[in-house]
């Protein structure tokens, strides 16, 4: 099973074009420095490099603190590299782009809005027209099981439920890559596993490109084709490792010895703070 | 926890409560339910069976949060009623609860008279501060620089007491209306003012972030999310406002006037006619109820609208 895994450290050469006609995301040599020159200077990102390719599920795996979230931020425009370049469909990404769907910690609904309005919300926002994405929206909530719940505001949903309203609506305008930042995190253990598998369906379904934060081993390995494993910060990717098992993707194949295999593997190359 | 019956009502163990206007809990969700739980909305939308007796609560909850403070009241008016008619106040000094009803009767057309101009002034400088208010604070909202130039300004110069303006605007704007309706919305705008300023700020930074992820204008963001996620602190700073508009028309009244309640107060205690005096506080008191009543209205309208 060791032979599946690949470590692959070298850096990318080019930047704007993509390396392989496959990557859909590059990051070159990636830097993050908040507050630079300031008395509070933090390297989050230490310079790194990794590619997305097209269809393709990737986890950032890492230590919290460690960078991956902030690494994320950059591939969605919203926060720009102090160094290196990230591009997205061979496009430099300076700005968000209109085609990410992104999902967050926290579902981030509009509370005065019912489940509905906030998969519409999208739309609203790029300020097109709405009525003509309704059936879909409901279609999707029907999909992820909140037939019925369409008219609910977010307080009267609870905390999985809103967590796929916020699916639906990172998934409503079709996004070509899915950004989600360790979306399932703030979840108990029940409820998360449930999320993955609904997030697992949906994406075979739908099947985008997908960046993952997650700071779970299993839930990384559950999900992907690919773990990308950061250091410590300064967070930089360390490994590159392939999941090889064929989808669709039951829980039980957490009960394999292969994914404990993997799953061990991983934590291995995941360092740990020294105590 | 995974049955999909986890979403039927539970006693205990429920995480989020969904409620219906009332208040009264319809269905206890919790948050490891299955994802396959798709119940039909006839469900979720029936009362629990045993809703009765919430029911008859809420209505006993009701009528006892009405009948106490007016019993209350009553009591109180009876017992001032009582101690005049024992200790023989002279009417000068104390008119009985009696009094100012007969005082409010029989003046009643002059009352009216005068409480136009002070609705009048009141309602314009109230509505002048909410356009100042909500227009700057949204101004300021879209540059960093301009907010950072004037918000400490507008706090430092809230606290001065604002009531110690008010002879300087007669100066400037006259002995008229229009120097009652600036100084009420003087006194009007700085709550206003603060509260959205405040209700812009306090939105939520992951939504504006969303709202940026989706490639959103500060504009649309503004219009989408911070607007709305404000108006609860615009309320409560609309029924400071208009409270303080109140006094700011009366004060204005008192310095120089020749209409208004404020002014009626004045001249009846020159002729030491305290019954009227109190009468005209009475008037003022509904006119007090009313305003917050129209504000209130308008955040009840505003939360519906939201909630479509």
């Amino acid at each position: 099973m060791i032979s599946a895994v690949i470590d692959r450290l070298a850096s990318v050469e080019t930047v704007s074009m993509a390396k392989d006609a496959g990557d859909y995301v590059v990051a070159e040599r990636v830097r993050k420095i908040f507050n630079p020159g300031g008395r509070h200077e933090v390297e989050a990102v230490a310079p790194t490099s990794f590619t997305v390719k097209s269809g393709e599920f990737v986890s950032l795996l890492g230590p919290s603190g460690c960078g991956k979230s902030t690494l994320l931020m950059m591939v969605a425009g919203l926060d720009r590299p102090s160094e290196g370049t990230v591009a997205v469909a061979g496009r430099p990404m300076i700005a968000p782009r209109a085609e990410n769907g992104i999902m967050f910690q926290d579902p981030t609904l509009l509370p005065w809005k019912s489940a509905l309005e906030n998969v519409l919300f999208p739309y609203r926002a790029m300020n097109k027209p709405v009525a003509p994405h309704i059936d879909r929206a409901k279609a999707l909530l029907d999909e992820v099981g909140l037939a019925g719940f369409h008219n609910h505001k977010p307080r009267q949903l609870s905390g999985g439920m809103r967590q796929r309203v916020a699916i639906c609506r990172a998934l409503v305008f079709e996004p070509d890559l899915l950004l989600m930042d360790e979306p399932f995190s703030a979840l108990d253990a029940i409820t998360r596993d449930e999320m993955n598998l609904a997030l697992m369906k949906i994406w075979e379904e739908h099947h985008r490109t997908a960046l993952f934060v997650t700071h779970s081993i299993r839930e990384a390995v559950y999900l992907s084709d690919r773990v990308l494993v950061m250091s410590q910060r300064p967070g930089r990717v360390i490994a590159d490792v392939k999941i090889p098992f064929a989808r669709p993707r039951g829980l039980e194949i957490e009960e394999s010895a292969a994914f404990n295999e993997i799953c061990g593997y991983l934590r291995s190359k995941i360092q740990h703070r020294p105590v | 926890m995974t049955s999909p019956s986890s979403s039927l009502p539970r006693p205990g163990g429920g995480v989020g409560v969904i409620a219906d206007g009332g208040g009264a809990p319809v269905a206890l969700l919790e948050a490891g339910e299955s994802r396959r739980v798709a119940p039909p909305p006839s469900r979720i939308t029936a009362p629990p069976p045993p809703g009765r007796g919430r029911e008859a609560n809420a209505i006993v909850d009701r009528l006892r949060a009405a009948i106490l403070p007016t019993a209350f009241a009553l009591a109180l008016l009876l017992a001032w009623q009582a101690l005049v008619v024992i200790f023989q106040y002279p009417k000068v000094v104390l008119p009985a609860p009696s009094d100012i009803w007969h005082a409010l009767v029989a003046n009643f057309g002059t009352i009216c008279q005068q409480a136009v101009p002070t609705t009048r002034d009141t309602l314009a400088g109230f509505l002048l501060a909410t356009v100042l208010g909500v227009g700057i604070a949204s101004l300021l909202c879209f540059s960093r620089l301009l907010r950072d130039m004037v918000y400490p300004l507008v706090i430092l110069l809230q606290l001065v007491p604002k009531i110690a303006w008010t002879p300087l605007f007669i100066v400037w704007a006259g002995i008229g209306s229009p120097a009652r309706l600036t100084i009420a919305t003087f006194i009007a705008f700085f709550p206003i003012f603060i509260s959205m300023m405040a209700g812009l700020e306090a939105t939520d930074s992951s939504l504006v972030r969303l709202s940026r992820s989706l490639t959103a204008t500060t504009w649309r963001t503004f219009w989408l999310v911070r607007l709305p996620a404000s108006m609860p602190y615009l309320f409560s700073g609309l029924k400071i406002g208009v409270t303080l508009a109140v006094i700011g028309v009366i004060v204005a009244e008192f310095i120089s006037s020749s209409e208004g309640l404020g002014y009626l107060i004045l001249k009846s205690s020159a002729l030491l006619q305290t019954d009227l005096i109190l009468a005209a506080i009475v008037a003022l008191c509904l006119l007090g109820v009313g305003f917050y009543g129209i504000v209130h209205a308008g955040e009840r309208a505003i939360q519906r609208w939201q909630g479509e």
